[in-house]
C-alpha cells in the first residue's frame, strides 16, 4: 500500500470515527451557567434560611431543585478544582490552596496547588463537544501562562488568579501579593475605573455570550468574588440591612436554624452547638455592637449585590430568548469565612490595614479603600445551623447551598436530602448535555478518572440517592479530613479550634454534630476508619507536619515568594560588603 | 569630613550592588525599578549581562576605591556614569527616548563625588 492509500485509508476511518462520535444537534443540548459564590455560608441565601434579599436565587430555587446535604472542600481552590473536573483534589494536582501548601510537601507532583493536567476540565470537554466555553471569575488554579483557564478550555476568560482581590478596584488584599492578577484571554489586562467585582463579571458574561449568534449552545462558569474578604458592598445594598443585626450573632444563629427547620432543609430535632471561637455578644459596647451589626451588614449587602446581577443575567437570557434553553447550577466553594478576628479595629489591625492602604472605619465600611471581614462570631452565624467554617471538616465549613434550575430540567420546586458531593457536578453538566466523558486519555494524554456521580436521576425524582450506604467519600485538606458512608460522617479538626480527634456523627439526624457516636458505635467508627485509612492511601494523602498551621503557612509561602529573592540579594549584598569592610579595617 | 564623604560614596556603592545581584536574581524586578520590560532570548542574556555587569562592577569598583585608596579605581566608575549620563542625552535627543532629568542628575552627582573622593581620600603618592 504506498502512501496515500494509507493517508486516505485513515482519514475514512478518521471520519468515520468522528460520526460515530458526533454529539447531538445543537438545538437539543442547553445552555449551562455554572454559578460559584465564594465563601458563601450554608444559611446565606434566603431559600436555605437566611434573611438576606435573594430573590434571583430565590427565584431559580423555585424552579429548579434544592440540595440540603451537598459538600464541597472547605477551601476554595481544592473544591474549584474538583467542580471542574470531577476528579478528587489529592488527585487533580490541588489538595490545598498553593499558598498553604508546606514546602516538604511541595516536591510532590499532585501537591503544588496547580490544577493537574492529568484532570481534564468540564470547559475542555464541553469544547470539544462543540460548546463555547466562557469564564468571568476568580481561577485560583494556577498563574503561569499555560496554567490560565484560556488554556484549561475556556475559549473567552477574564479571570483574577489568586485567592482574592479587592472588589473595587485592582489591589492585592493581603501582602503576599504584589499586584492583583486579572487575566483577559491568558494575557494580563487593567480592570475599568468603574469596577465592582460582581456587577463587572456579570457584564463581562453578557458581553461573552452576546459574541456568538451562532447556534451553537455555550457553558459559561461565573465564579464570584462574592463574599470572599475584602468584603464589599455598594452602599445601597449594605444600607438595607444596617439595622438587621443588631441583636448580634447569637440571635442571628438561632433565628436562622429556627428557619432552616420551618423550610424543612434539616429536621425539626436537631440540636446546634456554639461556637468556641464564638464571643459573647452581650459583653460588648454599645459602639463595637454597632461596629460588628455593620460588618455583616455589609456581608449582607454583597450576597444582595450578587443576586442582583445574577438577575440581570437571567434577566438578559429571557430578553434574548435564551433562558428557556439554560439550565442554572449555583452553589458555594465553601462555607463562611471567619478571617478577620473579632477586634477588627485593634491599633495593630487598623495599622496593618493602613500599611495596605486600607481603612476600616464604621462611617466608610465596604465602600472602595475599606477591608472588612466578619469574623468567626457571625461566620458562625453564616453557617447556621451547622458547627465550624471555612477551612475547617465539620459541616460549617463542607456543607453549602446547591441549587440546580432551569426549564430544561424542572419547572417546580425539589429538594433532595441525598448526599452528594463536589465531584459530581462536571458527571452532572456531562449528562446534561449529553456529553461523553473521556475514557483513559484525552489530548493524547492518560488522565484521572471523573469519581463523582451525576446528579440528573436526583434531579428528576427518578432516584433518591445517588450514594448508598456501602459508598465511602474520603476527604482531607490541610490536615482536617473526614469520611461520609450514607448518613455517617467520620471528621477530624485541628487546632486551633478543632481538638485533633476523630468523631462520628449521624449528619442527617445530626447535622450541627452534636452528639458524638463514637463511643456508642464503636464498630462504625472503626470500619469508617479503617475506609479513611484506605483512601488516603489509594489517594497518596501526605500527613501535614505536626505542627503545621494553614494561616501560619500562607504568610510564610507568601513571604518566601513575594521577598525571598529581595532577601537573597540583601544578604549576598551584605556578605560582599562585610568582606570589603574586614580588608579595610585589617588595612 | 573625610568620614563623611567615606559614607556618603559607600550608599551609592551599595545600591549598585544591590541592583547588579538583582539582576542576577531577581530580573523581572530589576527591569521593572528601571522601567524596562524584561526582554527575551538573546535580548534577555544581553539585558541581564550587561545591565547587572555595569551595576554589580560599579559597586564592586567604588568599594575597592574605598579600601585601596587607589585614585584609579575612583575614575573608572566616575567614567561610566558620565558616560551613562551622556548616552542618555543622546537617547533624547537623537532616538527619541523620554528625557531622564531625575537620572542623569543622579548619575552626574554621583560620578562628580568620586571624583572628589578621588583626590580627597585617596592615599598620597
Amino acid at each position: 500500500m504506498n502512501a496515500f492509500k494509507r493517508k486516505l485509508l485513515a482519514a475514512s476511518v478518521l471520519l468515520v470515527f468522528s460520526y460515530a462520535n458526533a454529539a447531538p444537534s445543537n438545538s437539543t443540548r442547553p445552555n449551562i451557567v455554572l454559578i460559584l459564590a465564594d465563601d458563601l455560608g450554608f444559611s446565606d441565601i434566603a431559600s436555605y434560611g437566611s434573611e438576606i434579599q435573594t430573590p434571583s436565587l430565590d427565584a431559580l430555587a423555585a424552579s429548579g431543585i434544592s440540595f440540603t446535604n451537598y459538600h464541597t472542600a472547605a477551601s476554595c481552590a481544592p473544591t474549584r478544582a474538583m467542580l471542574l473536573t470531577g476528579v478528587d483534589s489529592h488527585r487533580n494536582g490541588v489538595p490545598n490552596i498553593p499558598e498553604s501548601i508546606p514546602p516538604e510537601h511541595q516536591v510532590h507532583e499532585n501537591y503544588r496547588g496547580v490544577l493537574s493536567r492529568n484532570a481534564v476540565t468540564i470547559a475542555s470537554m464541553l469544547q470539544s463537544a462543540g460548546y463555547h466555553t466562557y469564564m468571568a471569575g476568580k481561577w485560583h488554579l494556577g498563574k503561569a501562562r499555560d496554567e490560565l483557564p484560556y488554556r484549561r478550555g475556556f475559549s473567552r476568560t477574564i479571570t483574577m488568579a489568586d485567592t482574592g482581590a479587592d472588589n473595587w478596584e485592582q489591589k492585592p488584599y493581603i501582602p503576599i501579593y504584589k499586584k492583583a492578577n486579572w487575566f483577559a484571554d491568558g494575557e494580563e489586562t487593567t480592570l475599568p475605573s468603574d469596577f465592582y467585582s460582581s456587577e463587572f463579571l456579570v457584564d463581562k458574561t453578557i458581553e461573552f455570550i452576546d459574541s456568538n449568534s451562532d447556534s451553537q449552545p455555550f457553558f459559561a462558569y461565573i465564579p464570584f468574588q462574592a463574599v470572599h474578604i475584602p468584603v464589599q458592598a455598594p452602599k445601597e445594598f449594605t444600607e438595607k440591612y444596617i439595622k438587621t443585626y443588631t441583636q448580634g450573632w447569637h440571635v442571628l444563629r438561632e433565628q436562622r436554624q429556627k428557619r432552616s427547620k420551618e423550610l424543612g432543609i434539616i429536621p425539626a430535632d436537631s440540636d446546634m452547638m456554639t461556637m468556641s471561637s464564638t464571643n459573647d455578644w452581650d459583653s460588648l459596647s454599645d459602639e463595637d455592637k454597632r461596629f460588628h451589626a455593620k460588618r455583616m451588614a455589609v456581608y449582607a449587602g454583597m450576597v444582595d449585590a450578587m443576586d442582583r446581577h445574577i438577575g440581570r443575567l437571567i434577566a438578559h437570557l429571557k430578553a434574548t430568548g435564551r433562558y428557556d434553553n439554560t439550565i442554572f447550577i449555583f452553589s458555594s466553594d465553601n462555607g463562611s469565612e471567619a478571617t478577620g478576628g473579632d477586634k477588627p479595629r485593634s491599633l495593630l489591625s487598623r495599622f496593618g490595614l493602613g500599611l495596605q492602604g486600607y481603612r476600616n472605619d464604621y462611617e466608610t465600611l465596604g465602600t472602595k479603600g475599606s477591608f472588612n471581614t466578619i469574623g468567626p462570631s457571625f461566620a458562625s452565624a453564616a453557617a447556621s445551623p451547622l458547627a465550624y467554617y471555612k477551612f475547617y471538616a465539620g459541616e460549617g465549613g463542607m456543607r453549602v447551598p446547591l441549587i440546580i434550575a432551569g426549564k430544561p430540567i424542572s419547572d417546580k420546586p425539589r429538594r433532595s436530602n441525598a448526599f452528594t458531593y463536589v465531584t459530581d457536578i462536571t458527571p452532572t453538566i456531562l449528562e446534561l448535555t449529553s456529553t461523553t466523558a473521556p475514557s483513559e486519555f484525552f489530548g493524547g494524554r492518560r488522565i484521572e478518572p471523573i469519581v463523582g456521580r451525576s446528579l440528573v436521576a436526583l434531579s428528576r425524582e427518578q432516584v433518591d440517592h445517588v450514594y448508598g450506604d456501602s459508598d465511602t467519600i474520603g476527604y482531607e485538606l490541610g490536615g482536617n479530613a473526614a469520611l461520609f458512608q450514607g448518613a455517617y460522617k467520620i471528621v477530624k479538626n485541628r487546632g486551633p479550634v478543632g481538638d485533633g480527634q476523630w468523631h462520628l456523627y449521624n449528619i442527617v439526624k445530626d447535622p450541627g454534630e452534636t452528639k458524638n457516636l463514637s463511643n456508642d458505635m464503636p464498630e462504625k467508627m472503626a470500619t469508617m476508619l479503617e475506609a479513611y485509612k484506605q483512601y488516603a492511601e489509594e489517594n497518596n494523602v501526605l500527613e501535614v507536619p505536626a505542627n503545621f498551621n494553614g494561616t501560619h503557612q500562607v504568610a510564610i509561602n507568601g513571604l518566601r515568594d513575594r521577598f525571598g529573592k529581595h532577601i537573597l540579594v540583601f544578604l549576598l549584598a551584605s556578605i560582599i560588603c562585610f568582606s570589603f569592610y574586614i580588608s579595610y579595617r585589617r588595612k | 569630613m573625610l568620614k563623611l564623604l567615606r559614607i556618603v560614596v559607600t550608599l551609592p556603592a551599595i545600591l549598585f550592588l544591590i541592583i547588579g545581584l538583582q539582576w542576577a536574581i531577581d530580573p523581572d524586578g530589576a527591569a521593572e525599578s528601571l522601567g524596562m520590560p524584561l526582554l527575551e532570548g538573546l535580548a534577555l542574556s544581553s539585558q541581564i549581562a550587561d545591565t547587572g555587569a555595569f551595576f554589580l562592577g560599579m559597586g564592586l569598583m567604588i568599594l575597592t576605591a574605598l579600601v585601596t585608596a587607589n585614585k584609579a579605581w575612583f575614575y573608572a566608575p566616575a567614567l561610566m556614569l558620565a558616560a551613562a549620563a551622556l548616552y542618555r542625552i543622546t537617547a533624547w535627543i537623537l532616538h527619541g527616548a523620554a528625557f531622564a532629568p531625575d537620572m542623569i542628575a543622579i548619575e552626574v552627582i554621583v560620578a562628580s563625588l568620586l571624583l572628589i573622593a578621588s583626590k580627597l581620600l585617596a592615599a598620597k603618592p
